[in-house]
């Protein structure tokens, strides 16, 4: 078995807002939580964007803190699943059960070092 | 004690050309962070370059899962520890000794169900 991140990338407002579909999605993610309970190794959602600390190293090596998210994106990371299946193509298929009502999912193999 | 995922951000186009030995260098120092904060670190991850995403978007009634990561940033998500600490100052402490050669780390608190 291979481990996979599921990135959950979704218009966080629409979450704010409590938009239509965002009950269905909080059930329907209590769902797959439960049923694919054998292949979530992790499963978070995060607080959003505007909550985000980034650090970055600057030439001298200092770190400098700034408030806001590191990337910018009109869709941002609103949560993850770690799992686990066989290759890709299943765990392409586990995620496809994943809500994401105002945006997308990406599904990244993890790295594995020997 | 609160949760919080520190999200690594890194320039492909640097980490992509990193000899065999600043690999391992790299490998050290996040073995030397995981063991410098052991009892904090709960998972963390390294991820395959972003190419190797494959992205899962679903309208209505419809789903197209194409390759590629979602989102196309100058620095692309590369890895995440998921920390515990007792406040976001105390996270941010942790996540500045997190090595991230290639541009930089976020720290987002997990949201709390109750």
């Amino acid at each position: 078995m291979a481990r996979f991140l599921v990135l959950i990338y979704d218009d966080e407002q629409k979450w704010i807002d409590g938009a239509e579909g965002t009950e269905a999605a909080m059930q329907a993610h209590g769902k797959f939580s439960t049923d694919r309970a054998d292949s979530i190794v992790a499963g978070e959602a995060l607080e959003p964007t505007g909550t985000a600390t980034s650090l970055r190293r600057d030439e001298s090596g200092a770190v400098n803190v700034t408030d806001g998210p590191f990337v910018e994106t009109k869709e941002a990371l609103g949560g993850f699943y770690l799992i686990e299946a066989a290759d890709l193509d299943a765990a392409t298929e586990l995620a496809t059960e994943i809500p994401a009502p105002f945006g997308a999912l990406e599904v990244r193999p993890v790295m594995v070092f020997s | 004690m609160g949760s919080y995922v520190v999200l690594l951000y890194q320039d492909e186009s640097r980490s992509d050309h990193m000899s065999p030995e600043e690999q391992a260098d790299l490998l050290a120092q996040h073995g030397a962070f995981q063991a410098k904060h052991g009892s904090a670190v709960k998972i963390g991850d390294a991820l395959q370059r972003a190419a190797s995403a494959r992205t899962i978007q679903v309208g209505d009634g419809s789903m197209a899962v194409t390759d590629g990561p979602f989102v196309e940033t100058k620095e692309a998500l590369g890895g995440f520890y998921m920390i515990e600490a007792a406040d976001l100052d105390e996270a941010i402490t942790i996540a500045k000794d997190v090595p991230a050669p290639h541009g930089g780390v976020e720290v987002r608190p997990v949201m709390v169900f109750s």
